[in-house]
């Protein structure tokens, strides 16, 4: 596992969550996977380029997201993910990425990122364009978020 | 640099009198001046400028302060500070509400200038790049189809899109980031980018995999030529692709409403293709 690639972001969860009002962040899984990736739910991806080229994808299951949706919008119930929840959800992968961006950006690694695109569904398969794949899973208050980065 | 109004905010009627005649020599609208704190956030609610030039020291308060009241309401307006004292402690906490750049006093003509000229030459590039990207990609994809397909290639626009589109069956979405950030979000069905991969490369073999490495290499060509041709009008807009993302399912839903986007079907012999591209404006975070 390059912890070189993968700790700016698992450092941006640990920053940028608790400034939402999140209390409980645990890193549950790390893994190395090959090419492909299957998620449910909402996929959220974010094309990076300068030193390192490459892709970040968060998932996060439905349930899951109307939670933070409703805890970013200051606690406004979220029945279901409308445009507005979606737009929150949306917010959360630029400010994750924006954070990964800066953390790089201490060890003189300069990147930008794209707008985020989302997609929503069951059994999604996620093509990266890199054969390696870093994979960590956070626990946060109870609700999973998988990120994906494939970089180099 | 024209029809841009400013408000100069300084406790010396000395300075506002300097500053005054430095940005009249640039062309740019004096549309008020302030001596303290309060006067400034009052005339900036009223007048809305699209600069202020901010002292930092005011008799009521100072320039921090005066600055972060001003941008909760005027999300638009661009603040530059001007000052005498000038130290990394006071630009940290400049930055960290929001204003754009740091000038120190006595302010020379030519900072002055360039420090708004990169302000505001997003604005202006913003206007370019909408007026051109539409064009641009349209040109990418027609051509790139009409070489390697053949055919019949009709590229339409589909006016007033909604702000989700469900997949036909594989997606790529490619960012383009440059001064002004953008996204490419290509879709067709598994059927369409067989069919397309088994012309181009003359193989009724190819399966689903080869399906996907091409359609990926076919957004990364169409946002390359595209990019490239944008790039070309404005060097500026330095705008460079990320690898692409491919997804592939059934029903899945992508969002395109969160930025201004525009989306095309395009008709070919072997099915549509469905394409959106959009861009958001980029900001000067600090010059």
């Amino acid at each position: 596992m390059d912890v070189a690639i993968i700790n700016p972001f698992i450092a941006s969860i640990t920053e940028v969550m608790p400034q939402l009002g999140f209390e409980n962040i645990n890193l549950t899984d790390q893994s190395e996977k090959s090419k492909k990736i299957v998620a449910s739910g909402i996929v959220l991806t974010l094309g990076i380029v300068g030193d390192k080229k490459g892709n970040v994808a968060y998932a996060i299951d439905t349930e899951g997201a109307k939670q933070i949706a409703s805890i970013m919008m200051m606690g406004m119930p979220v029945d279901e993910l409308d445009d507005m929840a979606k737009s929150a959800i949306s917010e959360l992968s630029n400010m994750l990425t924006a954070n990964a961006a800066i953390n790089f950006s201490n060890d003189n690694i300069t990147v930008d990122i794209s707008p985020p695109t989302m997609l929503t569904g069951e059994s999604i398969e996620l093509s990266m364009s890199r054969d390696k794949i870093m994979c960590v899973e956070f626990d946060i208050d109870g609700i999973k978020i998988e990120i994906n980065v494939a970089l180099d | 640099m024209e029809n841009i109004r400013v408000m100069i905010v300084d406790d010396s009627s000395f300075s506002i009198a300097v500053l005054k005649r430095m940005l009249q020599k640039d062309g740019l609208e004096i549309v008020a001046t302030a001596l303290n704190m309060n006067e400034a956030i009052q005339k900036a609610q009223e007048i809305k400028p699209d600069l202020i030039t901010m002292d930092m020291t005011l008799p009521d308060g100072d320039g921090i302060e005066c600055s972060q009241e001003i941008l909760k309401h005027l999300k638009d307006t661009k603040i530059i500070a001007i000052s005498a004292m000038m130290d990394e402690e006071i630009i940290q906490r400049a930055k960290k509400v929001g204003i754009k750049g740091y000038l120190q006093k006595p302010v020379d003509q030519t900072d002055l200038d360039s420090a708004i000229e990169r302000l505001f030459e997003g604005e202006e590039l913003y206007g370019v790049l909408k007026n051109n990207f539409e064009e641009a990609f349209k040109e990418s994809i027609f051509s790139f189809l009409k070489r390697e397909i053949g055919g019949e290639v009709v590229v339409e626009k589909i006016d007033a899109h909604p702000t989700t589109t469900i997949s036909s069956g594989i997606s790529v979405a490619i960012g383009s980031i440059g001064r002004h950030d953008g996204r490419l979000i290509m879709d067709m069905s598994e059927a369409t980018a067989l069919g397309m991969t088994r012309k181009i490369l003359q193989d009724d073999g190819q399966q689903i995999e080869d399906a996907i490495n091409f359609l990926s290499e076919f957004t990364n060509v169409i946002a390359g030529n595209a990019c490239s041709l944008l790039n070309g009008l404005n060097r500026s807009f330095g705008l460079r692709v990320s690898p692409p993302t491919v997804f592939r399912g059934k029903d899945i839903t992508i969002s395109i409403g969160d930025i201004m986007s525009e989306s095309f079907v395009i008709k070919t012999d072997l099915g549509d293709v469905f394409m959106n591209v959009g861009f958001q404006k980029g900001d000067v975070e600090w010059m």
